[in-house]
């Protein structure tokens, strides 16, 4: 379980996150949700230590990550996974090599075991026989999927993903979100999940936290969200005029 | 001056990021054997295609201005073998790899900064910067010598190929000026600034592509201002050196 409270972060004067407060449960998606520069990026960074908040508590557990040493952070964060946005693969590896980098840093395995979790790391995302190939080689979704795989090679108990979808046609969108779920429900992990995607919204938001402006205005799951009063939240939601008047037809 | 400053407090941050024990030494020797491949070795042919012109050229200048019959014509190898190894195989080769190594490591370095590939090993728990960097720095200043001492070799090699196709001066006036009051000193000095001028270019390259921004035009500038600032300190280095040394 993640648990955030009062966070609070600002850069160059200017106030990006303002008071969040709010809990992440193991073996559930949960989603922050928010418009282009509203804040979820650097929620997320904040998160998994990329940023330190000004003010704050970031819980992991009985830990609390902000007050932990550096030698603790980094055990920390061996529990940790994250699929980036642009998946992050490394250029310089293949798809085999890029999931086997964080077990030749943590693991004494041997080669054969380390190309053992690998295969089934590749097996459980459904992606095999491109062990040998380079990233550059892969299609946007593929690297996606080699993204979830290398997030999971150490068993992760804490799973960040930052806007998975983008770039990604709808149909690989749902089966990379489902993906997620699926992998999230099957090891009880922590899933956070960084989107402004409505289909991921409505297919996989166990919870979703809605920032605006810096500031969490709504939390709820994916069913609430539709009779939700928050009139930031439904203008978000509903931008388009055919979802506005799907709104009005449901109401 | 406040910017330079930041950037200064910046760079010794990195450093001592760098300069941690390795999480794994296998990895790191692995890497070492990797960098010392792309950013020497892959450096020697150019150096030498330079160095085999540069000799040759010195050689060509020094006997055009030695007319005198007074002057001994084997002046004109002990006046190439010291124009090499005082300054062409440390200082000038050093600010060639500047253009080469220098901007190869920024621009890598400052891609994956941009890609979130750092940010991906930060989280994993992976000092990115022990990872990357301190290779990269070990094999390049351990094989600096190795650079300067071949850059130093040919030259005076390309030196004898165009007394041998011009004649200018016989090849034994030419081996006797090699020979005539040489300074183990010399050498030693080379070396010690060629490893000097080594550890800028992959430190100040790394630094400015560690801390690249603002997608591929960031990482354009920031390869083009690790150069700028490697050449410049390079230059300054060579005038403190050469007071401290010689």
């Amino acid at each position: 379980m993640i648990s955030v409270k009062n966070l609070y972060k600002e850069f160059d004067g200017r106030t990006v996150l303002n008071n969040i407060s709010i809990d992440y449960k193991e073996g559930e998606c949960s989603l922050i949700i928010g418009a282009s520069g509203s804040g979820k990026t650097v929620l997320l960074k904040n998160l998994v230590g990329l940023h330190t908040p000004d003010s704050g508590e970031i819980w992991y557990d009985n830990k609390q990550f902000t007050t932990l040493k550096e030698k603790q952070k980094k055990e920390l964060r061996k529990e940790m996974g994250m699929l980036f946005q642009g998946s992050a693969l490394f250029d310089f590896a293949t798809v085999e090599e890029n999931i086997m980098f964080p077990m030749d840093f943590f693991t004494e395995w041997s080669y054969e075991e380390k190309l053992e979790r690998a295969n089934f790391c590749l097996k459980r995302v459904n992606l095999e026989n491109a062990n040998k190939k380079y990233p550059n080689e892969l299609s946007g979704g593929m690297q996606k999927r080699v993204g979830i795989a290398r997030a999971i090679a150490l068993n992760p108990k804490y799973l960040f993903c930052d806007e998975p979808n983008s770039g990604l046609d709808p149909t690989t969108s749902i089966v990379i979100d489902h993906l997620i779920q699926e992998i999230t429900q099957e090891y009880n992990i922590t899933t956070i999940i960084n989107t402004h995607d409505m289909n991921s919204v409505m297919e996989i938001g166990d919870k979703i936290g809605f920032i605006y402006k810096g500031e969490k205005l709504w939390e709820g799951s994916n069913r609430e969200i539709l009779h939700s009063d928050c009139k930031e939240l439904n203008d978000f939601v509903f931008a388009s005029n055919m979802a506005k008047q799907l709104k009005a037809l449901m109401k | 001056m406040r910017k330079t400053l930041e950037m200064t407090g910046e760079y010794c941050m990195l450093m001592l990021k760098v300069f941690q024990k390795p999480e794994k030494w296998r990895i790191f020797f692995r890497q070492c054997v990797v960098e010392a491949q792309k950013l020497t070795l892959d450096s020697v042919p150019l150096i030498s295609v330079i160095s085999i012109f540069i000799g040759a050229v010195a050689v060509i200048q020094t006997v055009n201005n030695l007319e005198s019959p007074f002057i001994p014509k084997m002046y004109v190898g002990y006046m190439a073998r010291e124009i090499l190894v005082l300054e062409f195989c440390s200082t000038m080769v050093a600010l060639i790899l500047a253009g080469k190594i220098g901007s190869n490591i920024a621009s890598e370095i400052g891609s994956m900064r941009i890609t979130e590939q750092i940010d991906a090993m930060d989280i994993m728990g992976v000092n990115s910067a022990n990872y990357l960097i301190l290779p990269k720095i070990a094999s390049s200043v351990v094989l600096s010598p190795f650079v300067m001492l071949s850059s130093f070799v040919i030259g005076l090699l390309g030196g004898a190929a165009i007394i041998a196709a011009t004649g200018a001066v016989t090849m034994a006036q030419y081996v006797e000026g090699l020979q005539f009051a040489f300074k183990m000193h010399y050498v030693w000095y080379s070396i010690a600034k060629m490893a000097i001028f080594t550890f800028i270019i992959t430190s100040l390259a790394s630094y400015f592509g560690y801390y690249a921004k603002g997608g591929s035009l960031g990482v354009g500038r920031s390869s083009t201002k690790a150069i700028v600032a490697i050449s410049i300190l390079i230059l300054v280095f060579d005038l403190v050196l050469t007071k401290l040394l010689l």
